[in-house]
């Protein structure tokens, strides 16, 4: 039975200036509890293919849906309000607020959404290994903590969505394993999930990869053979548009 | 939450939030201090203006018969009145403005003969009080003292004052102590010759001193009021009483009107020059007041303005991070404003306090008086204080929740 689907794009285009075309007519579909993995070259339009998303940046022409619910008409409040209710973001630069602690940084999120509780803010930081750490300042934490941290905000008010830009990027392969079983138990969990990545041998744990060469769906490939993509319009659309 | 982030991001900018509120406190203090000023300056320069003499002068209602026939003028007689030494009191006990009267001289002029040395001059001999007690409107262990030298300070006068029931001692005036070739200490023999009776007054006068104010007092020659009266044959009797009003939004006309109500047969002239420059004045000083007040919270403003502009977007990354994860416009804007009410409330509050500084040294400095700090213009100064943090918070606000989050993440 094909999943319900929980990202649509449909003919998204994204022009930042009349030379600079960082999505072209891109359609894609991510059915719910899917784990897309996003590849390509710097500059081929992957982080603003994630902020289509997350509703941070708006497409030129297309739409895109969440939830059935087309984003890219809703006004900067309910914008606001659909990403602090579905979305979870993880940062490759962390983007931790300097002067807060690590469990400030998670409950600030909290406190965004109206539900601050700090009992739920430490744990899920101790989830994460990071029990010792509650009143660190991010400066007093490796990349490795940093980006758990950055996680446990992503996911403290429970969204159904993770986009993840390069979550693993800055980080030694000890610290990027234990990032990415975190992430592996977020899809385990039913989380949608799509992650950028330069790193194939990540691209590959998940469901799905798709490759993104000049803001153009390039390829649009299952990573298991016994499991057949159920992404026909993906698929249809990246063939249409990714020819070379 | 929202607090531990205001507070978080304080102690972390700790030097722009001291600019911030050093510069409202530049603002506030110059508020602060001068309305503390102009509160106590109507009062100090009132004061001042007393020095140059009184600004009510109090003469008996006089009936003026026109003398002719119809059709031909021969101009017209006055009768000579006078005001009753025994009512000069009631002067001062006047019923809302009593604290307003802050002195008054009595005059009965008389033209009289002086000779010194051979030569004779005819010269007006005023009576008056110098520096008259009143025990009986004693303040504060203080007895009330009138006369010239409370209402004319700007008096010149060489050698010594007339004190107090002293009827043998003269003051000459400049004018008259040249054309007599009179020193001080010198004595003249005064005459009169009452018009009515006939009758001849000779006194002998001692000279104690010599006045010189640039005026008609120059040309007059001074005794105490009991003297002129003894000389002149009028006992108990006034021609005219000048009174100095303090003008704290010039109730001069009111001062003079209650007197005129105290003594009914007498009119109140003000000395409308000196109280239309005396208003004059006053709200010219308002007005420069009120003008380097608005120019120092305006250039309060611009500082506070610039730093929490600098402020913004040093923490552009910081405030898309937060609309990326859910924030609102309403919560970052509450945030930055926030912190403009603690700047506005802290340096509205020590602003009071500097300002009480400079109004005290303003106070000292200029009218060599302390003034006293007024706890209203605490709450006003700390609203006027908060009102420009926040309104020059305005476009930094604006800018930050403009800011875009997708371009700020991605580090451009």
């Amino acid at each position: 039975m094909m999943a319900k689907p929980k990202i649509v794009l449909k003919s998204v285009t994204k022009h930042y200036d009349a030379y600079t075309r960082a999505l072209n007519n891109v359609d894609l579909v991510i059915p719910e509890g899917e784990w897309v993995s996003i590849i390509g070259p710097s500059g081929s339009g992957k982080t603003t293919l994630l902020n289509m998303m997350s509703g941070l940046d708006t497409p030129t022409s297309g739409t895109v849906s969440i939830n059935d619910i087309d984003i890219t008409g809703l006004g900067q409040k309910m914008l606001a309000k659909f990403r602090r209710e579905n979305i979870g973001l993880i940062f490759q630069q962390y983007h931790l607020i300097p002067y807060l602690t690590a469990l400030e940084n998670v409950m600030i999120a909290q406190y965004f959404l109206g539900t601050v509780d700090k009992e739920t803010a430490s744990a899920a930081l101790e989830s994460m290994g990071l029990g010792h750490r509650l009143e660190h300042r991010p400066a007093q934490l490796s990349g490795g903590e940093q980006q758990r941290v950055c996680i446990a905000r992503a996911l403290i008010n429970d969204p159904d969505i993770i986009l993840a830009d390069d979550p693993t990027g800055n980080l030694d392969v000890k610290n990027g394993e234990i990032v990415m079983e975190t992430i592996k138990r977020l899809v385990s969990e039913g989380r949608t999930l799509a992650l950028v990545t330069h790193n194939m041998d990540i691209a590959k744990q998940g469901r799905r990869t798709i490759e993104l060469i000049d803001g153009k769906i390039f390829n649009d490939s299952s990573n298991r053979a016994d499991t057949p993509l159920e992404t026909s319009i993906a698929r249809t659309a990246s063939t249409r548009h990714g020819v070379r | 939450m929202f607090f531990r982030i205001v507070e978080r991001s304080f102690s972390k900018r700790k030097s722009r939030v001291a600019v911030a509120i050093i510069a409202v406190l530049m603002g506030a203090s110059m508020t602060s201090g001068l309305l503390t000023v102009s509160g106590g300056i109507e009062d100090k320069l009132g004061k001042e203006f007393r020095r140059f003499g009184s600004n009510i002068l109090v003469t008996p209602r006089s009936d003026t018969v026109e003398i002719g026939f119809p059709g031909i003028s021969f101009g017209s007689v006055t009768e000579q009145r006078y005001i009753d030494e025994s009512d000069l009191l009631k002067i001062k006990k006047i019923d809302e403005w009593s604290a307003n009267v802050l002195g008054f001289a009595p005059f009965l002029y008389q033209v009289v003969q002086v000779e010194y040395k051979g030569s004779i001059q005819k010269v007006i001999l005023a009576g008056t009080y110098f520096d008259r007690g009143y025990p009986d409107l004693v303040k504060t262990g203080e007895v009330w003292r009138t006369g010239i030298k409370k209402i004319a300070p700007y008096w010149n006068v060489e050698g010594a004052w007339i004190e107090d029931g002293d009827d043998k001692s003269a003051i000459a005036g400049i004018s008259v102590a040249g054309k007599l070739n009179l020193e001080v200490g010198d004595y003249i023999t005064l005459s009169y010759e009452n018009s009515e009776t006939k009758n001849m007054t000779t006194e002998q006068l001692k000279v104690v001193g010599t006045v010189n104010t640039g005026g008609s007092e120059d040309s007059q020659l001074f005794v105490t009021l009991s003297a002129a009266q003894r000389i002149s044959g009028r006992p108990g009797k006034v021609h005219s009483v000048q009174v100095s009003g303090l003008c704290v939004e010039c109730p001069a006309e009111l001062i003079g009107a209650e007197i005129v109500k105290k003594l009914p047969y007498t009119e109140a002239k003000t000395v409308k020059q000196l109280v239309r420059a005396e208003s004059m004045i006053m709200d010219q000083l308002g007005q420069m007041m009120f003008l380097i007040t608005v120019v120092a919270l305006v250039a309060s403003g611009m500082t506070v303005t610039t730093t929490m502009m600098t402020t913004v977007m040093e923490r552009r990354k910081e405030i898309g991070l937060m609309k990326s994860i859910g924030a609102e416009n309403m919560t970052i804007a509450f945030i930055f404003l926030a912190e403009a009410t603690i700047v506005g409330v802290a340096g509205g509050f020590f602003g009071y306090s500097l300002g009480n500084v400079l109004a005290q040294y303003i106070a000292e400095s200029v009218f060599s008086a302390p003034i006293s700090p007024l706890l209203l213009i605490l709450p006003v100064t700390v609203v006027i204080s908060l009102l420009v943090a926040v309104l020059a918070s305005a476009l930094p606000v604006r800018r930050a929740i403009r800011i875009d989050p997708a371009i700020v993440l991605r580090g451009e």
